[in-house]
């Protein structure tokens, strides 16, 4: 499936005031300066998700994963390989940890995604205007393979993933990562429509 | 007859609501928390209780961020502003450390407990009712991870230290290789020298002149050859902590006068001045002399050779408190400063440029520097820089070093005193020695020499022959090598010490042997020779060592 260059841009839109929510609560929560580079937008079935994503995550995958759920339900995920999440833990907490990612470095890294993802799910419950629930966020390492499996064995059929690429910026280092949020046909017609609408009430 | 269903459900229910708000009361592992929409506290468990010091009773009702007014100091009232409006937010002990100040009942190291929270909104009809905290003490889980992190700090350092090490080993390593290099050239260098003169004056071919200054240049490469070797032998005993001091009183400025004397013509060539200082009535230190001549030795030829044509070398000898001070001054090439703190280092030379321009194996001041050190005195170095020139200072005690339990007491030290006293063309006239080596050249060499002083030598090529010679010929004294095929030297004057008085046993023995090292020397002298002189030796220095022992010319 592929978006429409006016859906592409009003979602980009949208998810950069997301983003931009999150640099500001990232940067007041470290004390240091966070960016998230502008969003990059696409839409993919789940099952392609690996050929998608296996270019910039090759091993481990290390996924912040909050289910949400109401009149628009998904997984939203943030997703980073296991360097990146390594380098963006060194990066945010300022101090040396070990060269794996002990609990402390987990529960940042969850906490970190935990921002994120209600940045943007809140401002989609926003424009959609729907009461949506989260789940606490938790974080896995996995396999791309494994991750998306366990994205298809939910009881509904979360058939499409939107795909948003970003960078996290801090000091003078970039840390590549995807925000992932996998939904039902039904579920991504509505918040497309929704968006469509919000645009056309911008100009 | 069964109940309706409906009835059993809201049985079922109600069981599980009990039991799920008794687990959540009393048995949580945790901190649980809940407020109304409004942030007044409606639930707090027994864990909440026992570690807060507070009683549900003080605080149900009442408002959290009055109760805690920090939350808001903290900014955590936002995460409760989030919950209100649908939002789960997760806490991390990393970025926060704790939600509630709460004392820490293990690692009191801590002010707070340290805590992992999550603050999710309660929801009712899709409307948010209130909040719901869980609150999960990690200040164990905290401290391991401080501690683990701290080891992997040291290891990482102890990693970084190993790495060190291995350079400077390579380092060295490569200091050694060099050297080696270095080692190779310059002992060929005098050799190309010897063979290619020996050879030309084997031919027959040179004229008197030119076989003169074949013999003279033959003799100047040998002399430097063993230079060479012995400054080799010196490190190597360095190395290996043989090198042991033979303590005397020492006038220091007469040994200064000899190596200044020593070293004039070397100074003559190349039309440098060497002005002395020297303080009248200079106190007689306790010291090796033939050390202390070797450590100015090293010195005064270092500053000529580094010293270009009508330079000038200044030397100083004066008494500090309870040292006394050697300073050496050139007026030559200096010394660059990176290259300063090394100049006293083995196998170093400032670098392969020099070396080629000077020769030598840059072993020179490392030894000045063992020697002073075994005299424990003290070495130092100044230079303004390159071209400057360079001065180099020796502090030594007077009282001189505290003995070491073993010296060095050899004849041989004596040697050179007694080399004055020679006076008799012929010292060994008619003197019967038996000669024993078990190299050809070795044996004729040490009879020219012999001969020429008037005595009368016979040879043997090994321990056995010269035994029976021994029996056969009575001479009057042995001079004997002590590595030799089959039956050594050790051996050899085993047996001859073993005979009776008339039979010879009493005979003066040297020992003329390549085996230099003091354990050698020590162990020569125990098996029952007098005298231990090492290879090569000079003929005069034979001449004195034979007479000496001999009784003759004294």
């Amino acid at each position: 499936m592929v978006l429409t260059d006016r859906q592409n841009d009003a979602l980009a839109e949208l998810i950069n005031i997301a983003f931009s929510r999150t640099g500001a609560a990232l940067s007041e929560l470290t004390g240091q300066r966070v960016l998230l580079s502008p969003p990059s937008v696409s839409v993919h079935r789940t099952t392609d998700l690996p050929i998608a994503l296996a270019r910039y995550i090759p091993g481990e995958v290390a996924s912040i994963h909050q289910v949400f759920a109401g009149p628009v339900a998904g997984d939203a995920l943030l997703l980073l390989n296991y360097e990146g999440a390594m380098e963006l833990t060194n990066l945010l907490i300022e101090e040396p940890i070990p060269d794996f990612l002990d609990e402390s470095a987990r529960e940042v890294l969850t906490e970190v995604g935990n921002i994120l993802l209600n940045a943007c799910l809140g401002m989609f419950g926003n424009l959609l205007q729907v009461h949506v629930s989260f789940s606490v966020p938790r974080l896995h390492l996995e396999s791309l393979d494994d991750l998306v499996a366990s994205l298809l064995t939910g009881e509904d059929d979360r058939r499409y993933a939107l795909v948003v690429s970003t960078a996290f910026q801090v000091r003078d280092s970039a840390v590549s990562g995807f925000l992932v949020m996998a939904l039902s046909v039904a579920s991504l017609d509505r918040l497309l429509h929704e968006i469509e609408e919000w645009e056309g009430r911008q100009h | 007859m069964t109940e309706p269903k409906e009835e059993v459900d809201s049985d079922r229910d109600a069981l599980l609501n009990a039991a799920v708000l008794r687990w959540m009361q009393e048995l949580a592992p945790q901190g649980i928390l809940l407020t109304d929409s409004a942030l007044n506290v409606v639930g707090w468990n027994r864990w909440l209780e026992e570690r807060s010091g507070r009683r549900s009773k003080d605080v149900l009702g009442k408002n959290l961020l009055a109760l805690y007014p920090d939350l808001i100091e903290r900014g955590l009232d936002a995460s409760y502003k989030d919950a209100l409006n649908g939002q789960v937010r997760l806490l991390s002990q990393r970025f926060h450390g704790y939600l509630l100040p709460i004392a820490p009942t293990e690692f009191k190291g801590y002010a707070h407990m340290q805590q992992s929270v999550r603050i999710s909104p309660l929801s009712h009809d899709g409307k948010v009712v209130g909040t719901l905290t869980i609150i999960d003490d990690v200040t164990e889980r905290t401290a391991r991870e401080v501690e683990l992190q701290g080891q992997i700090e040291i290891r990482s350092k102890l990693l970084a230290s190993e790495k060190l090490a291995r350079k400077e080993s390579e380092e060295a390593n490569r200091l050694k290789d060099e050297f080696l290099a270095t080692i190779s050239h310059e002992l060929r260098t005098p050799l190309t020298a010897i063979v290619g003169w020996a050879t030309l004056l084997r031919s027959g071919d040179l004229d008197a002149n030119a076989s003169a200054r074949a013999a003279e240049i033959i003799c100047r490469n040998a002399h430097a050859q063993t230079q060479l070797i012995s400054d080799l032998l010196d490190v190597a005993r360095i190395v290996s902590n043989k090198l042991l001091l033979t303590l005397t009183s020492v006038d220091l400025p007469s040994v200064i006068q000899m190596t200044l004397d020593a070293v004039a013509p070397e100074a003559e060539s190349k039309k440098i001045h060497i002005h002395s200082t020297i303080e009248p009535e200079f106190p007689r230190i306790s010291g090796d002399a033939d050390r202390l001549q070797q450590i100015i030795w090293n010195l005064l030829s270092n500053a000529i050779k580094f010293t270009p044509i009508g330079g000038t070398v200044d030397v100083r000898l004066r008494r500090v408190d309870s040292e006394v001070e050697i300073s050496i001054t050139d007026s030559g090439i200096g010394i660059d400063p990176q290259f300063l703190p090394h100049a006293f280092d083995r196998f170093r030379q400032a670098n392969s440029a020099t070396t080629r321009a000077h020769g030598g194996l840059g072993l020179g001041l490392s030894i000045v520097r063992e020697l002073v050190e075994l005299h424990q005195g003290s070495a130092q170095v100044h230079s303004e820089g390159h071209g400057k020139g360079a001065t180099f200072i020796i502090r030594l005690p007077i009282a001189g070093p505290k003995s070491t339990g073993l010296s060095e007491k050899t004849q041989s030290a004596g040697i050179s005193d007694k080399l004055a006293g020679l006076g008799s063309q012929a010292p060994l006239d008619g003197l019967k020695i038996l000669v024993v080596d078990d190299e050809q050249d070795t044996r004729d060499f040490v009879r020219a020499v012999l001969e020429k002083c008037g005595s009368e030598v016979t040879t043997a090529s090994s321990a056995a022959e010269a035994l029976g010679a021994f029996e056969s010929q009575r001479p009057d004294f042995l001079i004997s090598d002590v590595g030799m095929p089959g039956e050594d030297g050790y051996w050899l004057i085993g047996r001859v010490r073993a005979l009776r008085a008339d039979q010879g046993g009493q005979i003066p023995a040297l020992a003329l042997t390549a085996y230099a090292r003091t354990a050698d020397r020590l162990r020569v002298l125990r098996s029952g020779f007098q005298i231990h002189l090492p290879k090569p030796v000079e003929p005069t220095e034979l001449i004195v060592a034979v007479a000496s022992l001999a009784g003759r010319g004294q």
